[in-house]
């Protein structure tokens, strides 16, 4: 299994939508149907104007997407958000470790980014992924999302750069 | 609620408001407790005011005159419509009398009653003299970002505070 990675592309919106749209994924991200979805999915792969979304692919096929939120504001922009995907048939593969350090390695070096910071919600897996790629907590916001009348916590970390 | 004086009232936002909001940013030092900055500000403002077609702003007047604009940023996706996040703008010439006060209870009040929120939450670029108004109308801080924003090169911290009903 070879992996690699090349800048997002408009046309990668639609891997979004599909691993977006998985069983179970919606549980990490505050989107409820198709509509949020991509309309999300758009936004999130507008930013491959800028070179700032990558795309992994596993044997020449998409398997995962992440991207930065780049700041519009002079200001703000020496941070950023990310924002991460992987294809279900193709996690626990080290595909997340690769592209949010290639993600990382990007903003530092072609964005200038001091510092890098993430949302993940209370109970989802990839924050040990997070915490062993050197992101620390810095707050939480409970009561971010509810779901079927179930509350849960958006837990923000961070990594200076 | 107390009006800071008899002449003040509150109303819906309305589009042209997006002039007086313009004047009150007339110095860069104006857009310090902002996002965008002095040369950013044309067109985050319009994008404010937009939410007035929601109803989810509000104008405070003197004599007619709008003072202030404050705003509740409604969140587009079902799971989080609970809550939301809003910004307040001032008219420097009437600062320290009350109304950035009496503002943030009316949107606290909008937001509880039109849009039956649960919280409303903000973010404060430190340092900035709207803290201890959220902190006396008992906004919880829940996270705290060191250099998260720079003005002038230099980095200030932002505060994520909450309001709960």
């Amino acid at each position: 299994m070879v992996i690699t990675t090349r800048f997002a592309e408009e046309a990668d919106q639609k891997y979004l939508v599909e691993w977006l749209l998985q069983p179970g994924v919606l549980e990490g991200f505050p989107l409820s149907d198709l509509r949020e979805i991509e309309d999300a999915a758009r936004i999130w792969i507008s930013y491959y104007k800028q070179n700032g979304v990558l795309t992994a692919l596993c044997d020449g096929v998409p398997c995962g997407i992440a991207n930065l939120y780049l700041q519009p504001y002079k200001k703000l922009a020496h941070q950023c958000l990310l924002a991460i995907i992987v294809d279900e048939k193709f996690r626990g593969k080290g595909i997340g470790t690769r592209l949010i350090n290639e993600l990382m390695a990007l903003g530092k070096e072609r964005f200038h980014l001091e510092l890098i910071h993430l949302e993940v919600y209370e109970g989802n897996p990839a924050i040990r992924l997070y915490e062993r790629l050197g992101f620390a907590r810095y707050g939480m916001q409970r009561h971010f999302v509810k779901d079927q009348g179930r509350y849960i916590g958006k837990i923000l970390m961070q990594k200076k750069l | 609620m107390i009006p800071p004086s008899p002449d003040f009232d509150i109303r819906y936002s309305e589009l042209t408001d997006l002039d007086a909001m313009q004047r009150w940013l007339s110095e860069p030092s104006d857009c310090n407790g902002f996002p965008f900055g002095f040369e950013e500000k044309d067109d985050a403002l319009k994008n404010w005011i937009g939410f007035s077609k929601f109803k989810a702003s509000l104008t405070a007047i003197i004599h007619d005159a709008p003072c202030a604009v404050g705003t509740l940023f409604l969140m587009p996706y079902r799971k989080v419509a609970h809550h939301c996040s809003f910004y307040l703008l001032v008219d420097p010439a009437h600062r320290k009398k009350g109304i950035g006060t009496s503002m943030v209870r009316n949107l606290l009040h909008l937001a509880h009653t039109r849009f039956r929120l649960e919280s409303v939450h903000a973010e404060v670029f430190l340092p900035n003299p709207i803290s201890s108004i959220l902190q006396k109308l008992r906004f919880e801080e829940f996270a705290r970002q060191e250099n998260f924003v720079k003005i002038d090169g230099r980095p200030h911290a932002r505060l994520l505070v909450e309001h709960f009903f």
